[in-house]
């Protein structure tokens, strides 16, 4: 598996369907290993050691600051498109260092894919909207699989009679969904959200975490959110960042929240610090 | 009163949790006084004296409800509340059990059952929870362990004094096996009551030692 892994970040080909990691509940799907980020002269992360599994939810917390949003754009080399952005130690994708030569990061994040804090259709259709991933990957575009990204982020049945209409025209939690569905329509295996439902109100943010729940049947989701209750209820591990970019903590959400190990997660996710 | 502030909150139902139970106990001693003598006064006072321990138990389940609803507490916090809302139910059988005793001192037209040896036995039940709430109190998890064994003691005890009313029915003549039976039912809901005291007691510090380590070893 490893190696289909390596060999397609290289190729750009998609290897593994839905079904068969569907089959492998538990196996790791992102690690890192002692990674450093730097802004810079500025230390962002400090000796990250973790490992994501597969179709669960992995909760990332932790104060402003702390370097959790850094931390999930490492994981699809998003902060490769930043200059002064430098990243030291071993980020894995299935085994496969992604900094190795010959892996393509454009190739890694139609593995990875992600949904930011603010909604951002395109100013196009809602249709377009979802097949624009596809287009831009040389995919063929078929009603059935805008209809199935629709489904999978929740929304085919609020949108499915007006797809022509603009995706600017739909609400926040939509626009919200819309982007998810853009983000599943390209069949990725992790979706990494950076505070998702920061700027919902509580319907649609109620609908976000029912659909991440869902989506964790068929994907990976690492999800960085500030709203701890909200990492409470729908993640299986808590990933407990705190200031100085540093991991404190890395468990089942429910030991992190009803009995962490560490008096410095306990403080901070009772308010005592942070 | 509670208090408005959060952390402040949380003593407060910490402290108050605490004094429930002194008044519990306070109560279940003074039905163990009254069945040992007899003395039906004291008797209708802890029967009377039951809806306070009711509306004190309600009181602190409505702030354990509101600190859940509100707060959305976590961690120690929350084993905190939940270890309390549960440790208040405790207390509040405690109480019926003081009054079903009570109630049955009233009742009665005879003394308690020899065979119960009531103030022994009872004293070391009430001493169990007292010792349980210290526990809790005091963030001891060695003493919410320790209870568990006392536990084994009282059943003991609790066993020898159910044999004890049985042998006793069964040396009474004829003549006298309508009070017999009678005294002796009386006896051994008694005794049946004062073990579930210390069932309680083993309750409240397995949901202490849950709270302060979160450790559920005790929880059963």
């Amino acid at each position: 598996m490893a190696t289909q892994q390596s060999d397609s970040l290289i190729t750009t080909e998609v290897s593994s369907s839905q079904t068969e990691r569907a089959g492998k509940p538990d196996e790791t799907v992102l690690s890192s290993t002692d990674l450093d980020v730097f802004y810079g002269d500025e230390q962002a992360l400090e000796d990250i050691s973790i490992e994501i599994p597969e179709h669960k939810v992995t909760a990332i917390i932790g104060p402003s600051g702390c370097g959790k949003s850094t931390f999930l754009r490492c994981l699809n080399r998003m902060n490769d498109l930043i200059p002064a952005c430098e990243v030291e130690g071993e980020l894995r994708f299935h085994g496969t260092d992604v900094h190795a030569d010959g892996v393509d990061p454009v190739a890694l994040r139609r593995k990875i894919g992600m949904v930011f804090q603010k909604p951002n259709p395109f100013p196009k259709t809602i249709y377009e909207n979802v097949a624009y991933g596809l287009r831009v990957q040389d995919k063929e575009v078929t009603d059935e699989i805008v209809e199935e990204a629709l489904r999978a982020a929740a929304l085919w049945d609020e949108v499915k009679n007006k797809l022509d209409e603009s995706g600017l025209e739909l609400s926040g939690g939509q626009q919200q969904r819309l982007c998810i569905a853009r983000a599943i329509a390209p069949d990725p295996e992790v979706i990494l959200m950076d505070e998702p439902a920061s700027a919902l109100d509580p319907v649609a943010t109620s609908k976000i975490e029912d659909l991440i729940a869902a989506l964790a049947e068929e994907y990976t989701v690492v999800i960085v959110t500030h709203n701890m209750q909200q990492a409470a209820r729908i993640s299986d591990k808590t990933a407990v960042f705190l200031t100085g970019g540093r991991l404190v903590e890395f468990d089942d959400t429910k030991t992190v929240f009803e009995n962490p190990a560490h008096d410095r997660v306990e403080e901070y996710i009772t308010g005592k610090f942070g | 009163m509670a208090p408005t502030d959060y952390r402040d909150r949380l003593a407060w139902l910490n402290t108050e949790v605490v004094l429930l139970a002194e008044l519990v106990v306070d109560r279940y001693e003074d039905a163990l006084t009254a069945a040992a003598t007899g003395d039906r006064w004291l008797a209708e006072a802890v029967v009377d004296g039951d809806s306070e321990i009711n509306e004190r138990y309600l009181e602190l389940e409505r702030q354990c409800t509101d600190l859940i609803a509100l707060q959305q507490p976590v961690a120690s916090d929350l084993r905190l509340i939940t270890a309390s809302f549960k440790i208040i139910t405790d207390l509040e059988r405690v109480g019926d059990l003081a009054t079903n005793l009570a109630a049955r001192t009233q009742a009665g037209q005879e003394g308690l059952h020899p065979a119960v040896g009531i103030e022994s036995l009872g004293g070391d039940a009430a001493a169990m929870v007292e010792a349980a709430i210290e526990a809790y109190e005091t963030a001891d998890p060695e003493a919410c362990r320790a209870l568990a064994a006392r536990d084994d003691d009282l059943d003991g005890a609790c066993d020898r004094a159910t044999r004890r009313i049985i042998r006793s029915l069964l040396a009474e003549t004829d003549a006298d096996r309508a009070a017999a039976r009678t005294a002796a039912s009386r006896g051994l809901l008694t005794v049946r009551d004062i073990e579930r005291v210390g069932d309680h007691a083993v309750n409240i510090a397995a949901r202490s030692l849950y709270m302060i380590d979160g450790d559920d070893a005790l929880l059963y």
